[in-house]
């Protein structure tokens, strides 16, 4: 039998993982207000420059995060691994990725020194956090064309962009759904597209699933950085954009549905992604 | 600029080549009864360029509100139809 949690060492290890996950969600709370109150405004008053603060605290935050993934690690909740990572430093993409976990922002952002992320327009009205996410130039999710436009200005200036196009988390055993936004502010701002696949074994803090219900065993999380490619390659002519969206949109449900942990998806779809790929060369980075 | 009054059925003709031009849907998708959103896929974005291109039919600017309350091919040809009929609203 592979059940190999089972026994008395197993059940405490259970518990030990509840207890540690239920501390990390309150760490990562208590952690966020006060890093909101003290290296934020610290790092924002460290220059008068803007730009300058806006890449320290986006720098800031890669290192609380990579924090968190590093103390999760040590608890024993997961382990995790990365392939192609160096790609994730290079700016001036948008980076694309699936959905599976609550904490896939807080592993890709650990591995990225410099990126701009949607968050909430919520956000905007809570007292401590409102400074943060302005100072780190972070975009709130407006509707439509407004959201669209203000992505696409910021990768004009150079800057990478995190999108999960699912817009929410995957919902597992449902089939792959994406809004077509992400399509658009690649296309908008011509831009690279780095897809990144993300997964989580054995399936955890998915949709639907509440933080205390940890799976049979410590989870492993795996991060494969995708070959770029370039939005324009989806353009046709003159052709509407929503064309163009519609194409770019299928590739990425066929990347994703190419995907390892994911069967019985649209077959054709897959195939079309495998040829497109022809085989990324995925390099292993630690 | 006077606008000639046309038919729902002309009007019917003229949203479908749009839809077909635009999203590049089947034409026999195009029926009254489609839902916009969960039968042809078109999303919010979709629905700005929609509107654009209905300005070149109705020949005047189209209000947001005017199709906020359209779910339908059929609720969007009604809307042509009660704009063009009334062009002082």
């Amino acid at each position: 039998m592979s059940r190999s949690v089972s026994g008395k060492s197993g059940k405490l290890n259970h518990a030990w993982r509840i207890f540690a996950t239920g501390f990390v969600f309150v760490l990562f709370g208590l952690g966020a207000l006060f890093i909101s109150l003290t290296m934020f405004p610290l790092l924002r008053l460290s220059t008068w420059n803007t730009a300058v603060a806006r890449r320290r605290i986006q720098r800031g935050m890669q290192g609380t995060f990579r924090l968190y993934m590093e103390i999760m690690r040590v608890l024993g909740i997961l382990t995790y691994t990365v392939e192609g990572g160096e790609r994730l430093r290079e700016p001036g993409r948008l980076v694309v990725a699936n959905h599976p976990t609550l904490i896939d922002v807080v592993l890709l952002v650990s591995l990225m020194p410099s990126v701009d992320c949607i968050v909430k327009r919520g956000l905007w009205r809570n007292p401590f956090l409102r400074w943060p996410v302005s100072w780190a130039g972070y975009i709130p999710n407006s509707d439509g064309e407004e959201l669209i436009e203000g992505c696409a200005a910021t990768l004009r200036r150079g800057h990478s962009l995190l999108v999960f196009p699912e817009g929410t988390r995957t919902v597992p055993g449902r089939p792959l759904r994406m809004q077509r936004g992400a399509a658009h502010i690649a296309l908008a701002a011509e831009v690279e597209i780095l897809p990144v696949t993300i997964t989580c074994d054995p399936p955890t803090l998915f949709k639907g699933n509440p933080w205390y219900r940890v799976p049979a065993r410590r989870f492993h999380m795996h991060v494969v950085v995708g070959a770029p490619v370039a939005s324009r390659n989806f353009r046709h002519g003159d052709e509407p954009p929503a064309r163009s969206a519609r194409r770019l949109t299928q590739w990425l449900l066929a990347y994703y549905g190419a995907a390892p942990e994911d069967e019985g998806r649209a077959e054709d779809a897959q195939r079309s992604a495998q040829a497109w790929l022809a085989a990324p060369a995925h390099r292993r980075a630690g | 600029m006077s606008v000639t009054p046309k038919s729902r059925e002309e009007i019917l003709t003229y949203l479908r080549n749009v839809l077909v031009e635009l999203f590049e849907l089947k034409p026999e998708q195009i029926v009254p009864e489609a839902n916009l959103y969960t039968d042809l896929d078109i999303d919010s974005i979709d629905a700005v360029d929609l509107i654009l291109k209905l300005k070149d039919l109705t020949g005047r600017k189209i209000q947001p509100q005017t199709f906020k309350h359209v779910r339908t091919v059929g609720d969007v040809v009604d809307a042509i139809e009660a704009l063009m009929a009334n062009p002082a609203a």
